[in-house]
């Protein structure tokens, strides 16, 4: 056993760090164990005997950015007593370093004579102390290697519906309607297995929905809904009808108003203790109807419930309220029990009942007697993201909205006051238009609502734009539906039967009409609660 | 209304003559007489001496000839003689010019009649018919005295008789020595009256331009090099070689080393560039070539003969090995303070589109990290700072592997390379933060290891020879992405050293029937880089029989090009040098027959401007292929590398383009946008912006992808602002599309490249010199991406990484004697071209005065503000050596 000090480091500069290479010659030939003597130790026991060095070449040392000066090779030695060396220098251990030598590496067995070393020639050395890179345990996910579905999730919205042969009206109703949870939960809920109650086509027609609806959550690609197209075909034959060997054009509205009809009969069973009737419970409001005859000034009242709103269109109309308040008021031609003849009664209506999800529907087409033909208005009439129908309710409503009303005005006010810039734009006015990043802020804070439900959400009668369908063309029997809808996350997602494509909110409110772009025909607001 | 003499009255006595040979010259001077009433008296008092003279001339008496003579010739010589008009007793004796030259006819031989004949000459450059050359012919006759008291127009009237006599009398193999006499009088005239170019212009057309050494002087040889080197492009070979020549022996007359040597480096010649080494005594001129070769990107070897002091030898190889060029680069950012490391986001800007960002995906995509790793390594690339690979492993967020694991098998190889492209050019940090991945056991973290040590070494060469000793043990690695990451590596940090020690381990992998062929592929473009411009014979018949043994399934696959592509580098820009090989290549088999000679024919001639070669090109893209052929592909590419050589060449070539982009096949079409962006790299110009903006929302998709990649090749390292908001726009117009967001991400990476101080341009020294290694790395790319889907969109993506060899600072960076940065007050401004123009013009115009480092734009020059110091080269471009002006005072 051979022990020598090493030759760079002289005791003095570091006490502890003492190399001893030993050389065992019995059972390992040729090979050089080294130990810091500091960790092991036993510094003092050991007694260093210092070999001869016959042929000692100087180099110096390249090792990131310093250089080591000056270093004694023993060419006696193998070239792993020289990396030994350079441990200590560098606190590289030799397994790692990588000494370049002329285009070549040091090997721990190589001859130094052979590579023709010279005196004062630099060298290179790589290698770190670092530690060795080792995979995570558990690797990223990447979409790529995702199932269908969740690359959906990804995605934030889900597919478009391909169109079967003008089907575009239906296509763009199940968007808009696909867009309201509570709808697609109470289907969850609803039961396969069909009740006596439910007519066979309505509960096959809940059925496709619902397989729709789970459908379009999984799928990235755009989805055919053949099953949904033949129920519906099935339960409402006049969507059947054919022109030319082809499906004809629909309207909309009418697929909207029947596919509620249908679910909500379909709904409404299951559990009647506690929730009658989910459908009108989402979608309906009641209205109170005041019957008023100038000519006999009989009154008389009755409510009525509803699904939607109408926005009538006259020449007087520019903006949603002023089209609502329109519908509500009316004249019709009835029997008078008290002049005993036909006379014309004014029809007045407020509401009495807010649903969560408020529909508006643009009356825009009508039939035109003298061309005998339905025509479509193209006014423009404007709505807001932000709808306020405190106005159109009765008293008895108003009194009831006042004080979650009063509420959101302070909390309102609250963030107005903390946002300096804010201004008080939409003070005093019904209706209050702010931009878009205001009303995705407002969405936000309706979610926020939605999920203490439990802590009794009050109505506020301020509703926010949540879906628009649209339709674009000159004639009502032609053109083409789309559907565009707000996301939880509050962008807007255009669904063009199987392409759908991201939309700005400012875009949105441009669908008004007024020109040959997609108009509004009908509109879901969703209202905004409270908790008191 | 020039007046024809009559031939026919010569004979009898003298005074018939003159009686019958006033009748001619009568008639003309009773209508000049109605016009002489517009004369001045002294004109009318000049004509009529004139008139008298040739009366006399025809005088039998020799004296009174011959002061008739004189005196005619005094006038001659004394009328100022303007461009515009013709000189007044010129136009006095037109009349009279049938006359003398009848009289003429009749003289004996004597000193008389040479005098006649001179005059006779002169009076020819308004009289003679075109094409006789009787200029010329009685000037031969004439006194062979001054011609240059003639009149400066006289001389170039005659000097361009002299070039039409020339060809004739070659055709006719008649001697010219008596042209040469002229030649030699004409020369030295022009050359000592600010006529440079028109000196030049002769000798050309005599073919004589040694001619040229005897005459240049201190004050004119400056213009006339200048006129030289810019000529030497539109000339045909071998004659551009010749003028180059000749322009190197008058800077090495003159002593003007820089450029002679950038000649040098032109021809490609070392033997000049030695030359210019041992004529030159200055340590620090030297210092100042060293960088020029550096930037140039060769291998060059000083030896003792260069430089005899050896610690001297060491600092200057220090420069051409490029040991400095990663301080320099950093002396600029901090300079401009970009030190700062930028996230690929910050690249994307996607909170400027607003709607339609896509929205915060929960799962990381594969595909998206791989470009995001390719636009950190491009952006950051040099700086030895960013934030996912670099970011120290202790930090919160875990190991520092962590971005390495974001991405996906082959994606870790890019991953792991881009550490180098991060370091670049810093060999000792970039070889230390790379060996952890050495020891990894995931061959995809080792390919891009290796690979990354390539790129880190792009261009610096070491004693130690860091790159080849670490990767020469992969090379025969089982894994084949190990073997290609140790082999691209090679390539990149050997391109162009012509390293045998290289040649003879990547050789045996072509002709291995057992080696994949991505293996060889790869291998034979490594090849091509380490030998590129070097015509190896030895190379170039492994690469010929690799490509002979490919099954023809194997010549079906997209990676064979390289095979070709590997071929043609070996003799890039080499010309002539190429037909051995083009001929054997016509055995190939016919689906890469062709693809080859086109890829041969373009390399070859890539950066001469050779316009048959163009039109060559050019009908081979006029054909309409019927079934899938894909060698249009490389012809539209050798298009563009042909004819980017100068500016005028590249204007056409645009244009041209453009048609075929209306009349071409689908495979021209897609070759197109990225022709559109070797033409312009690293140069928006509008036109070609516009151009390929369009061409990015075609219908075909792969003609949309080339658009992009070219639309940042074009944009690359200008931080260009106006391609940054298209590229925005397209990537949420393609927000859907994986393979087309992934190019308009790298395109986005390049348009950012070194956060704006990176050229890839492969010209340099004021669009003078091509790097070849430089061209050979965008050639590569652009080959690769001529089928994008299976290489850059498919698992070869690190072709990206060949950018590496064209990236260069597009700085100019002034250092003082001991190489320390020194800022001093700079014009930077637009290129004018003075070539051909009198005096000292203005070389800049719409300058702004900086102070060093500055940034140069494509087409920008700068010149010092400052008398103080005085720059050692000329072209202020890289590093420039100032040396203190002793003649300076302050104010």
């Amino acid at each position: 056993m051979v022990i020598k000090p090493d030759p760079n480091q002289p005791g003095s500069t570091h006490p502890v760090r003492i190399l001893a290479y030993i050389e065992t010659k019995k059972e390992e030939e040729g090979k050089f164990f080294f130990f810091d003597i500091a960790c092991l130790g036993f510094k003092k026991e050991i007694n260093l005997v210092s070999l001869q060095h016959q042929t000692m070449l100087t180099v110096s040392v390249k090792w990131q950015k310093k250089v080591f000066e000056s270093i004694e090779i023993d060419t006696s030695q193998p070239p792993f007593v020289f990396k030994a060396q350079l441990y200590d220098l560098s606190g590289v251990p030799p397994e790692r370093q990588k000494i370049m030598v002329k285009g070549g590496l040091l090997k721990d067995d190589a001859d130094w004579s052979t590579l023709g070393l010279k005196n004062g020639q630099k060298l290179m050395m790589m290698g770190t102390a670092d530690e060795i890179v080792k995979a995570p345990e558990k690797g990223p996910v990447f979409m790529e290697d995702l199932p269908e579905e969740q690359q959906a999730a990804n995605l934030g919205y889900s597919a478009g519906l391909v169109n079967l042969g003008n089907t575009c009206y239906m296509n763009s109703t199940m968007q808009c309607l696909k867009s309201v949870p509570e709808l697609k939960s109470e289907l969850s809920n609803y039961q396969s297995a069909r009740t006596k109650d439910v007519d066979q086509t309505s509960h096959m027609l809940t059925v496709a929905t619902r397989e729709l609806f789970s459908e379009l959550d999984k799928s990235v690609k755009a989805v055919a809904p053949m099953p949904f197209w033949m129920v519906l075909q099935k339960k409402y034959p006049q969507f059947a009808q054919l022109h030319n060997g082809n499906h004809m054009q629909q309207d909309a509205e009418e697929c909207w108003t029947q596919m509620l009809y249908t679910l909500s009969q379909s709904l409404k069973l299951p559990s009647p203790s506690e929730d009658p009737d989910a459908v009108k419970a989402l979608f309906g409001l009641n209205l109170l109807n005041r019957l008023h005859c100038q000519e006999s000034s009989e009154e008389s009242s009755e409510t009525e419930s509803v699904f939607s709103l109408k926005c009538h269109i006259s020449h007087e109309v520019n903006h949603l309220h002023e089209g609502l308040k329109h519908g509500l008021k009316g004249e019709l031609e009835k029997t008078s029990p008290s002049l005993g003849r036909t006379a014309v009664y004014v029809k007045e209506s407020l509401i009495d009942s807010l649903p969560r999800y408020l529909t508006v529907q643009f009356v825009r087409f009508f039939w035109k007697r003298e061309s005998n033909q339905k025509a479509k208005i193209l006014r423009k009439v404007d709505y807001p993201l932000e709808l306020d129908i405190y106005d159109l309710c009765s008293e008895d409503l108003r009194k009831k909205l006042e004080a979650p009303r009063q509420k959101l005005r302070d909390i309102e006010g609250q963030k107005l006051g903390l946002q300096a810039s804010a201004k008080s734009s939409s003070k005093g006015d019904d209706v209050k238009m702010t931009d878009a990043e205001g009303s995705s802020n407002q969405s936000g804070e309706s979610s926020t609502g939605d999920q203490q439900e439990g802590a009794s959400p009050h109505m506020t009668g301020i509703y926010d734009l949540v879906s628009v369908l649209t339709h674009k063309g000159r004639s009502a029997d032609s053109g083409h539906y789309v559907a565009w809808v707000k996301q939880e996350s509050g962008k807007w997602v255009q669904y063009d039967d199987a392409n759908t494509s991201l939309q700005r909110g400012e875009d949105i409110i441009k669908l008004s009409g007024g020109g040959d772009w997609h108009m509004a025909y009908i509109v879901m607001y969703k209202a905004r609660l409270i908790s008191m | 209304m020039a007046p024809t003499p009559d031939p026919n009255s010569v004979g009898g006595s003298a005074k018939q003559d003159e009686a019958t040979l006033k009748v001619p010259s009568k008639d003309p001077k009773k209508k000049d007489e109605k016009k002489d009433e517009d004369l001045s008296e002294e004109d009318l008092e000049l004509k009529q001496n004139l008139e008298l003279y040739v009366e006399r001339v025809q005088d039998p008496n020799p004296d009174l000839q011959k002061a008739a003579l004189e005196s005619m010739r005094q006038e001659i010589r004394a009328s100022t003689s303007s461009m515009t008009s013709v000189p007044k007793p010129l136009k006095f004796l037109r009349p009279h010019y049938g006359t003398l030259k009848a009289f003429h006819e009749t003289m004996p031989n004597s000193d008389l009649k040479k005098y006649l004949s001179d005059i006779l000459s002169v009076l020819a450059l308004t009289m003679s018919a075109e094409g006789e050359r009787e200029s010329l012919s009685f000037r031969l006759i004439g006194t062979e005295g001054d011609i240059g008291s003639w009149g400066h127009e006289y001389v170039r009237n005659l000097a361009g008789e002299i070039a039409q006599e020339y060809t004739k009398r070659q055709s006719e193999e008649a001697s010219i020595d008596d042209l040469m006499e002229l030649v030699q009088q004409i020369v030295a005239f022009h050359m000592k009256h600010n006529a440079e170019t028109e000196a030049v212009d002769l000798l050309m057309d005599v073919e004589d331009l040694d001619l040229l050494l005897e005459h240049v002087d201190k004050t004119n040889f400056k213009r006339t090099c200048n006129y030289l080197t810019s000529a030497a492009k539109y000339l045909p070979g071998p004659d551009d070689m010749l003028v180059l020549d000749i322009s190197y022996m008058i800077y090495m007359k003159f002593e003007e080393y820089p450029n002679a040597l950038q000649i040098a480096l032109f021809l490609d010649n070392t033997q000049y560039v030695k030359q210019v080494f041992t004529s030159c005594t200055d340590l620090l001129k030297k210092k100042q070539f060293c960088y020029m070769i550096a930037r140039h990107g060769i291998t060059f070897d000083l030896d003792d003969e260069m430089v005899a002091d050896d610690d001297d030898r060491e600092a200057l190889q220090d420069i051409v090995n490029n040991t400095k060029l990663s301080e320099g680069y950093l002396t600029l950012a901090r300079d401009i303070e970009v030190m700062e490391a930028k996230t690929p986001e910050d690249i994307y800007k996607a909170h400027l589109l607003d709607g339609r960002a896509s929205s915060g995906a929960s799962a990381d995509s594969a595909r998206q990290n791989l470009a995001a790793t390719f636009v950190n390594a491009f952006v950051n690339a040099g700086f030895g700072q960013d934030k996912l690979m670099t970011v120290p492993s202790d930090s919160t967020t875990g190991s520092s592997g962590n971005w390495l694991f974001k991405n996906k098998e082959h994606g870790k190889t890019s991953a792991a390379a881009s550490l180098g492209m991060i370091q670049l050019w810093d060999v000792d940090s970039g070889l230390s933060q790379l060996d952890k991945y050495f020891h990894s056991n995931d061959n995809p973290i080792i390919a891009g290891a290796l690979l990354g040590v390539g790129i880190v070494n792009c261009g610096i060469k070491n004693d130690c020879d860091p790159a080849l000793a670490l990767l020469g043990d992969y090379i025969d690695k089982e894994d084949s992405s190990v073997r290609i990451g140790a082999i691209m590596g090679l390539g990149i940090s050997y391109a162009g050293s012509q390293n045998d020690q290289i040649r003879s381990k990547l050789s045996p992998i072509l002709n291995d029937a057992k080696a994949p062929l991505d293996v060889i592929a790869f291998a034979s473009l490594s090849l091509g880089m380490i030998y590129v411009g070097s015509c190896n014979e030895e190379v170039a018949q492994s690469i010929i029989f690799a490509l002979m043994d490919r099954s023809e399934a194997e010549l079906g696959d997209a990676l064979t090009r390289f095979l070709p592509l590997g071929l043609g580098l070996l003799y890039l820009g080499k010309q002539e040098s190429v037909e051995a090989t083009a001929e054997v290549s016509k055995t190939f088999n016919e689906k890469i027959r062709k693809y080859c000679d086109m890829t041969l024919l373009s390399c070859a001639y890539a950066g001469t401007g050779n316009v048959l070669k163009v039109q060559d090109l050019l009908a081979q893209c006029g054909e309409h292929l019927e079934k899938g052929d894909i060698h249009q592909g490389p012809a539209v590419l050798g298009l563009a590398m042909v004819a980017m050589s100068e500016e005028l060449g590249v204007d056409m070539e645009i244009r041209s383009l453009e048609r075929m982009l209306q009349y071409g096949e689908q495979n021209i079409r897609r070759a197109v946008p990225l022709a559109l962006g070797l033409l312009c790299i690293s140069n928006p110009k509008v036109t070609v912006m516009d151009t390929l903006s369009r061409l990015s929302h075609d219908t075909d998709s792969e003609v949309a992808m080339a658009a992009i990649i070219s639309l940042g090749l074009i944009g690359a390292g200008t931080n260009n602002a106006r391609i940054a908001g298209m590229l925005r726009n397209l990537s949420s117009y393609y927000y859907k599309d994986a393979n087309l967001l992934f190019c308009v991400r790298i395109a986005q990476g390049l348009v950012h490249m070194g956060k704006g101080l990176l050229t890839l341009s492969p010209f340099h020294s004021e669009r003078f010199l091509l790097s070849p290694t430089a061209l050979a790395g965008i050639v590569t790319l652009l080959h690769a991406c001529l089928d994008m889907k299976p290489i850059i969109l498919g698992k070869y993506h690190y072709v990206l990484y060949f950018l590496v060899l064209a990236m260069q600072p597009r700085m100019m960076l002034t250092v003082d004697e001991n190489l320390k940065p020194l800022s001093v007050p700079v014009r930077v401004g637009q290129a004018v071209d003075v070539v051909g123009q009198a005096g000292r013009p203005k070389t800049i115009t719409g300058f702004q005065t900086h102070s060093t480092p500055v940034l140069l734009a494509a087409g920008e020059r700068a010149e010092l503000a400052t008398d103080k110091y005085i720059p050692l080269s000329p072209i202020l471009e890289g590093f420039i050596i100032l040396k203190e002006n002793p003649d300076y005072r302050e104010e």
